[in-house]
């Protein structure tokens, strides 16, 4: 499929996600509502939205925890459900999905083995990513010691333990104190220039602002979508916070 | 199927035991603990129930058998004679009938007043054929506990064995001779160990693997393992792994306390014996597992555990044989798991079976893993 030289396939291959009319269902509520998107690679992607406008269900989907009630989406290439990408997304989840009975370094090595990237690889990852979230110093300590800051960063590091190109990052920076999230956005930024696609949910407006796409999600749908900027002009706003009521009115209507 | 992969998940599961000294101790210490007391609860004789004997013996020529048969029964300890009244009268009989039924012993036993003389007159009938008479010992039991109810009257009638063969020469005129095929000098807790192994072993599978998931699925560390390489399999291969082992160890410790404090049989291939234990963790965990989905806290997870354990304990064989079941029960006995690891660990311990003899539950056990490890895996794949 890779080698596949069609004129869609080159184009499905320059984005790193592509849906189309995907839809989830939960016993007859709509989650997810016929949604249709693309995210190009090397982009930083934010996802913003109310709860329960279905971030996190295509998050989701996406990385192959749920299956979806209609459509498709590719990522990476590949079909969901993935199998094949798997070892080249990362996802951390909206409740961290660290185990807090082990160390920080028994979970970084536990994904690493998950994703087979070798003793040799895992040894400088652990380091390079341990310097990165600041706890060169916590290694051995349990995660259920650590303060909830640090909980979170070491969750970005299991993420990241196998350095994927394509990486998920549901509601990142919620419950980080102000002083973390700068240092958080500080290494997206890094990521991003490292090449790596970034797929990230937030419903701080401050953080949508330095996404390079914004995809505004309400009820299932995206009604708007754009850079930041570009969404603001179009909806004749001065923030985004007042752009996005301004596209769910549209939206609703 | 990534063994590598599987492993890591298994060691995950161990490591989360090893920083949690609580839950190891608890593996540890509590099949050790339900070992010995079940062991000195049940694996005892019954001993010093508190009698009263009333003697209305009048004897015969100076001579009272009853004595010698009251002197037999103060030789052994099942019996505690409280008080022996020599030569009493009906009111004794009267007043100690009254503290049974206070509660204050078990029981009276009566020698009749004609005691001796009845029994020496049968005696004589017997060898001249002139007709004669019985002896008399009347019991007054309380019976609401019936073990011991037989054990005064088992010791009764061993005494009065005991005193016609020395001092009469006689024996009784048939005499059932067995000889055991299986479990010579087998007691009680040689036939309760091996259940209670293998219910120590499934009660901790089961807790571990249903918490383990609860909290897996809660904390969205389950999330994170499905969205990586980990297959389904993988995942629940590796928490088999563990878990088995867990229940593995916790068999070793329930066999060497019972080995050293009880001193009981093993026969055959302690190995053996493992292996069935193994089987039925992984079976076990699986179906912890199956059931963890349905309880979304830990809390509600432990509400399973009567559920599962109930039925086991007490129709799985454990302590009653399957045969005291009522037959309408009898037919979920077979629905148990547990029933044939029992089963096949007694054979193997008691009666020294091999593998080829124990297959059959080998087999069974083979099955409920496998099946439990593919339903698991199965409903591990199904996504919302």
């Amino acid at each position: 499929m890779v080698e596949n030289s069609s004129e869609k396939n080159d184009e499905r291959m320059a984005h790193a996600i592509e849906t189309t009319d995907l839809r989830k269902e939960f016993d007859g509520l709509v989650a997810v509502n016929d949604l249709s998107l693309t995210i190009g690679r090397g982009v930083l992607y934010g996802l913003i939205g109310p709860n329960g406008s279905g971030k996190t269900t295509v998050i989701r989907m996406l990385v192959g925890i749920l299956n979806q009630t209609s459509g498709s989406a590719t990522v990476l290439g590949e079909r969901i459900p993935i199998s094949e990408n798997k070892p080249r997304i990362g996802y951390m989840p909206q409740e961290m999905g660290i185990y807090t009975d082990l160390t920080v370094h028994d979970n970084l090595e536990l994904f690493s083995d998950l994703y087979s990237i070798g003793r040799e690889k895992f040894r400088s990852r652990q380091q390079a990513l341990l310097k990165m979230i600041d706890l060169e110093g916590r290694k051995d300590s349990l995660v259920s010691q650590l303060s909830g800051g640090m909980k979170h960063r070491v969750s970005l590091a299991c993420a990241l333990v196998h350095d994927p190109e394509l990486i998920f990052l549901d509601e990142p920076t919620v419950g980080v104190d102000p002083e973390l999230r700068t240092g958080f956005w500080e290494y997206f930024e890094e990521l991003k220039r490292q090449g790596k696609t970034i797929v990230m949910t937030t419903h701080y407006m401050d953080e949508a602002q330095r996404c390079d796409i914004v995809g505004m999600m309400r009820n299932g749908r995206l009604i708007g979508e754009g850079s930041p900027s570009e969404l603001m002009r179009r909806a004749d706003a001065d923030s985004l916070e007042s752009a996005f009521l301004a596209y769910s009115r549209e939206g609703g209507a | 199927m990534n063994i590598g992969r599987m492993l890591s998940i298994a060691k995950k599961n161990l490591r989360s035991l090893k920083h949690d000294r609580r839950t190891v101790a608890f593996i540890i210490i509590v099949p050790l603990l339900i070992m010995t007391i079940f062991g000195y609860t049940f694996g005892g004789e019954i001993e010093n129930v508190s009698v009263n004997i009333v003697n209305l013996d009048q004897g015969i020529n100076g001579t009272y058998l009853s004595e010698q048969i009251v002197e037999e029964m103060s030789k052994r300890n099942t019996l505690s004679i409280r008080e022996t009244q020599d030569g009493a009268d009906d009111r004794a009989v009267e007043e100690s009938t009254h503290l049974v039924e206070k509660g204050e012993i078990w029981a009276v036993i009566v020698f009749d007043e004609n005691f001796s003389r009845d029994l020496q007159l049968g005696l004589t009938a017997d060898q001249t054929g002139v007709g004669g008479s019985q002896g008399r010992i009347y019991l007054y039991l309380d019976r609401s506990n019936p073990n011991i109810g037989a054990a005064v009257l088992t010791e009764a009638q061993r005494a009065l064995q005991t005193v016609f063969l020395i001092d009469f020469g006689i024996e009784q005129p048939v005499v059932i001779a067995q000889s055991a095929i299986y479990g010579e000098n087998a007691e009680f807790i040689d036939f309760f160990a091996p259940g209670v192994m293998g219910l120590a072993a499934m009660m901790v599978t089961f807790m571990l693997s249903i918490i383990s998931f609860v909290q897996e699925r809660r904390n969205a560390t389950l999330d994170r393992l499905v969205s990586s390489p980990a297959t389904e399999g993988e995942i629940v291969g590796g928490y088999a792994l563990a878990f088995g082992i867990v229940g593995l160890l916790q068999s070793c410790v329930i066999l060497v306390t019972a080995v050293l404090l009880f001193q009981i049989q093993i026969v055959g291939n302690p190995l053996l014996v493992l292996l069935i234990i193994f089987l039925l963790g992984i079976g076990t965990q699986g179906l912890g597992f199956m059931l963890s989905s349905v309880a979304k806290t830990e809390f509600q997870a432990i509400q399973f555990m009567p559920l599962i354990l109930f039925p086991s304990i007490l129709l799985a064989g454990v302590f009653w044989p399957i045969e005291a079941i009522p037959e309408v029960l009898r037919g979920v006995s077979y629905f148990i798991p547990l029933t044939y690891a029992v089963e096949g660990c007694r054979s193997v311990m008691i009666r020294g079976w091999e593998a080829g003899d124990v297959m059959p539950e080998i087999l069974i056990l083979i099955a409920f893993a496998a099946a439990m490890l593919m339903l698991s895996t199965m409903a591990l794949k199904r996504r919302g």
